[in-house]
């Protein structure tokens, strides 16, 4: 039931921009909390048999990051591990075939029959530790790292080739501006029947209506989504500009909009949630080994992140240029002086 | 108070991280969490992470995805040592970046110093007793030391009570200097 439930409460078109289109403190997981709780359901977990307790399906669907007024035993910890977590979750390890699958590609594809058959319950101590702290956690036996590192590496190239994708990404940030537009106040009801009741093809028949029609909210926007008039990637994150100053691309995001205006610049960051690929591995004699220490693959595995600086086509070539001769001038070295203090 | 910008907490963070191994911590995840626990909710330095009780004491989410944005940014890197697993060392990156915000570090420098002094020499069972232990008081309402010590055993019950009394008697005295320290 927490695995069915697991995704219940995400927005029409899931993650795109849900922090900007949800009221403050809300997320989707606490529409699906809200969800699992409410009236509806309360009336189908009562009648199951045995009857189950929302809230322990609440703990294991969305697990402790989102759940934070709920204790957790390890071992329920550890359920939720299984459905939502960053390493063995069965939520990623099916969106990322799926996706894969549907998105035509095979980065995505990784042997899970093989995988889910060497997950483990092992018992683990933290970096740096050997015997006292010891705790029961997610791992592989051996036999199964290739396989954990094809699932980490899947999910690598499957961000960094399709979920990060700047047409991709573009075609987000145009969908948000649309529904800030459209929407009534600019954020989605979080009750729970207006919630249910708004789905992919209520929004997909709205962004038609409004892309041919410049009398309706959110024409604008619609419009370059529907007719492929969506802005154009100007800077992408670089390893060179990085190592000048990590946040480049917000340097250029702030100099582009002073230059071209706002309404004609978009900016986009994001960078991998969650911790490294450190988990216990069952070795063949019996010892527990940490995943980092005895795969090389899962070492060098990069980070996904991103900084996009997109511009209004109209404007594209002249930002190229524009770009071309300010770039060093605009990527320095931050520091106190030039005002980096600031909260933003 | 206003939080720090992102850089400024990659600022705080590799230099948490250096303070850190400078004292002998192994400056694993659990060690960067419960200091960064100490550093933020009983320092008063303003980084805007959402602790709650998890592994191994406070944890929060956000700031393991802030570890791994600084990997990313090549502020921070992980190196597995077998056997004992990952550490973070902070990059001559990150060096190069501090140089560049001396008012920060200068203004943080007495409270990195007291986390890492308190903190670096502790191996992870006992950082677990004793972040909890801050957590609880920093957190509960009980002021009853009996009463602490049974709740302390409620959240962590494979912590004896004479581990929990002890831990407790420590974390006072933690607050205690740490409030000392923010008063000036």
């Amino acid at each position: 039931m927490a695995a069915l439930c697991h995704d219940i409460g995400h927005l029409p078109f899931s993650h795109a921009a849900e922090k900007e289109l949800l009221p403050e403190d809300w997320d989707h997981e606490r529409l699906t909390i809200e969800i699992i709780v409410g009236d509806e359901l309360k009336q189908i977990w009562k009648e199951m048999e045995p009857p189950l307790n929302p809230e322990d399906i609440v703990k294991l669907a969305v697990g402790p990051g989102k759940a934070k007024d709920m204790s957790f035993s390890r071992w329920e910890e550890i359920l939720s591990e299984i459905i939502a977590g960053d390493a063995f979750g069965v939520d990623r390890m099916d969106y990322l075939l799926r996706d894969s699958h549907h998105a035509g590609v095979a980065y995505g594809r990784f042997d899970h029959y093989r995988l889910v058959d060497t997950l483990r319950i092992l018992p683990s101590s933290p970096s740096g530790e050997v015997e006292e702290t010891i705790k029961p956690a997610l791992g592989v036996e051996e036999g199964g790292i290739q396989s954990a590192e094809a699932l980490m590496w899947a999910r690598y190239l499957m961000y960094s080739q399709v979920y990060f994708h700047p047409v991709r990404r573009i075609y987000d940030i145009h969908l948000k501006d649309f529904l800030k537009e459209w929407l009534p106040d600019g954020k989605f009801s979080t009750d729970i029947d207006k919630h249910t009741a708004m789905t992919d093809a209520e929004v997909t028949t709205a962004l038609l209506s409004a892309a041919f029609d410049n009398t309706k909210l959110g024409h604008k926007h619609a419009r370059r989504l529907m007719r492929r008039e969506h802005f154009k990637l100007l800077y992408r994150r670089n390893p060179s500009d990085i190592k000048i100053n990590p946040e480049s691309g917000k340097a250029i995001w702030k100099a582009a909009e002073e230059k071209f205006g706002a309404d004609c610049v978009r900016y986009d960051s994001y960078s991998q949630k969650g911790g490294a690929p450190d988990f216990p591995v069952k070795m063949l004699d019996g010892r527990i080994e940490s995943s980092l220490s005895i795969s090389d693959a899962l070492q060098r595995l990069p980070v996904v992140a991103l900084n996009y600086v997109f511009v209004d086509r109209g404007k594209y070539d002249e930002a190229e240029k524009w770009l071309e001769r300010n770039r060093e001038t605009i990527i320095k070295q931050p520091g106190e002086e030039a005002g980096d203090g600031r909260t933003e | 108070m206003e939080e720090l910008n992102r850089v400024r907490k990659a600022v705080i963070l590799t230099a948490l991280a250096s303070k850190l191994r400078e004292h002998g911590s192994w400056c694993g995840e659990t060690h960067m969490q419960k200091s960064t626990y100490l550093l933020q909710d009983l320092l008063e330095v303003p980084m805007g992470f959402d602790f709650i009780l998890y592994m191994y004491g406070p944890f929060s989410f956000d700031l393991r995805s802030e570890l791994t944005a600084l990997r990313a940014d090549g502020l921070l890197d992980l190196e597995a040592k077998p056997p004992y697993g990952p550490q973070f060392s902070p990059t001559k990156q990150s060096d190069l970046l501090r140089e560049h915000f001396p008012k920060t570090m200068g203004t943080y420098k007495n409270r990195m110093d007291f986390v890492a002094k308190t903190f670096g020499n502790k191996k992870v069972g006992e950082l677990e007793r004793l972040a909890t232990a801050v957590y609880l008081i920093k957190e509960s309402n009980i002021s009853s030391e009996e009463k602490q010590a049974k709740l302390m055993r409620i959240w962590k019950p494979h912590i004896s009570e004479n581990e929990a009394r002890q831990a407790l008697e420590q974390a006072k005295q933690i607050v205690k200097e740490a409030q000392d320290i923010v008063n000036g």
